[in-house]
């Protein structure tokens, strides 16, 4: 049985990255920061049942997936073209764009990056996969767990984690093959392009998309490699701390908003 | 006693080489493939109940409405008959074992869908997929109903395919 200064270790040493997965699951900071409280308060009151079967980081990473998928369950999924609903509803609203604005020009953490907005548009999209399916892609593609401490996690076998890590694979490179024009000329999704119009007016785009391996390779139409370096670029960044992050975190409070008030009305 | 267990041996092979056999009667007929795959019941079984996942890996699959749980009803179309709309009932479902689908009322004209894995000694995992249609009416369809022996190929080739693929992923 691990002592309790280990929990505070190890769960010190993972929060970061249990962050930027909750994160990516609820879309919401609020629900983050519950979950993280809740996990350890869980954690330290059940220290005593944790056996050593697997690492602290999984066990931690299992409570805070339990607690997500209890939060989660209730709620509808988001559909694939959110980020189109959303575009629609941040046109009509002007504060929010003022907002933006502000948190561009005042914030340290409030420039625009190409980069930054794929990991925004993956986290947005990936919510359109069935619960199950988002989750093992995060844990296994994002956060690098093997398929066995997934099972765990999850409380699955293996069989299914590999089920569903094939599906959300496939069903995410189809979404990004017809939608994201990075990839494919004829995407219909323009928005990373159109917002660094709106707030990098100076600079030229094409000179930031060559930058970026998976525009680089995007000729070459392998679809699961540009998904792998899809993925390179999210996992590269950690959404609470990089140069974007003031400017994303409100761009995803504000699609939150949005996808509530869709979903409730549908 | 030997004869029997040779009979229903024999029928396993058979009906695990991926290829179909149809067998007609006057008020019926019924058609029936079988593979052996090479993974998890729990992988066959995940894919042959997501409808909203089955167009991406059966190409016999044109569209799925529904859910395939137990008394839903599902719409499909297939490239047997790519502009009718298929109505059916789930009847049955056992997980990882056992599933049957049906339309139609008796004794007119009914028809029965039956899924059954089986796990082999050597691990792998026995498909089969069956259909019996017929009832009073079905001498006067008969003509004009396509045969299946191969999109029931087809679908069977498919998921041996698609779960193979899920089963050896990297660790």
């Amino acid at each position: 049985m691990p002592t309790i200064d280990q929990l505070n270790a190890d769960f010190e040493a993972c929060k970061g990255q249990l962050k930027s997965y909750l994160l990516r699951m609820t879309a919401s900071v609020e629900d983050v920061e519950d979950i993280i409280q809740d996990t350890y308060v869980k954690a330290h009151a059940n220290i005593t049942s944790f056996k050593g079967k697997s690492t602290l980081k999984t066990w931690l990473f299992a409570i805070a997936s339990n607690l997500a998928r209890d939060l989660l369950r209730s709620q509808k999924r988001w559909p694939e073209n959110v980020t189109d609903i959303c575009r629609e509803a941040a046109l009509s609203n002007r504060d929010f764009l003022g907002e933006m604005m502000g948190i561009r020009m005042n914030s340290p953490q409030g420039n625009f990056e190409i980069k930054e907005h794929i990991t925004f548009c993956f986290a947005c999209v990936s919510k359109s996969l069935p619960l199950e399916q988002q989750l093992v892609l995060l844990l296994k593609q994002v956060h690098d767990f093997k398929v066995k401490e997934i099972a765990e996690i999850i409380d699955n076998s293996e069989a299914m984690v590999k089920y569903y890590l094939h599906t959300a694979r496939q069903k995410m490179i189809d979404i990004f093959d017809h939608r994201c024009s990075l990839i494919n000329q004829k995407g219909i999704c323009h928005q990373c392009t159109e917002l660094n119009g709106i707030f990098n007016p100076k600079q030229d785009a094409q000179e930031e998309l060559v930058k970026i391996d998976m525009v680089k390779k995007a000729k070459d139409k392998d679809k699961e490699q540009l998904f792998d370096l899809r993925l390179d670029i999210i996992k590269s960044i950690d959404p609470y701390d990089s140069p974007a992050s003031a400017l994303q975190l409100r761009h995803l409070k504000h699609n939150k908003e949005v996808m509530d008030r869709h979903l409730k009305e549908k | 006693m030997r004869t029997l267990l040779t009979i229903m041996m024999m029928t396993t092979q058979l009906l695990a080489n991926g290829q179909a056999k149809t067998e007609k009667k006057t008020f019926s007929r019924e058609t029936t493939v079988g593979v052996n795959i090479e993974a998890s019941s729990q992988i066959i079984w995940a894919l042959l109940t997501n409808a909203a996942d089955y167009t991406r890996w059966n190409s016999t699959i044109t569209s799925m409405e529904g859910d395939i749980a137990i008394k839903e009803t599902i719409k499909l179309k297939s490239t047997l008959d790519p502009d009718r709309v298929f109505k059916l009932k789930v009847k049955e479902m056992t997980a990882g074992s056992r599933m049957i689908w049906a339309s139609g009322a008796a004794p007119f004209f009914k028809g029965t869908r039956t899924y059954l894995l089986s796990e082999n000694e050597n691990g792998t995992v026995n498909f089969t997929m069956s259909e019996k249609i017929g009832g009073l009416m079905f001498p006067m369809a008969a003509g004009s109903i396509p045969p299946f022996d191969k999109v029931f190929e087809q679908f069977a080739n498919d998921l041996k395919n698609e779960a193979e693929l899920i089963s050896n992923q990297k660790q």
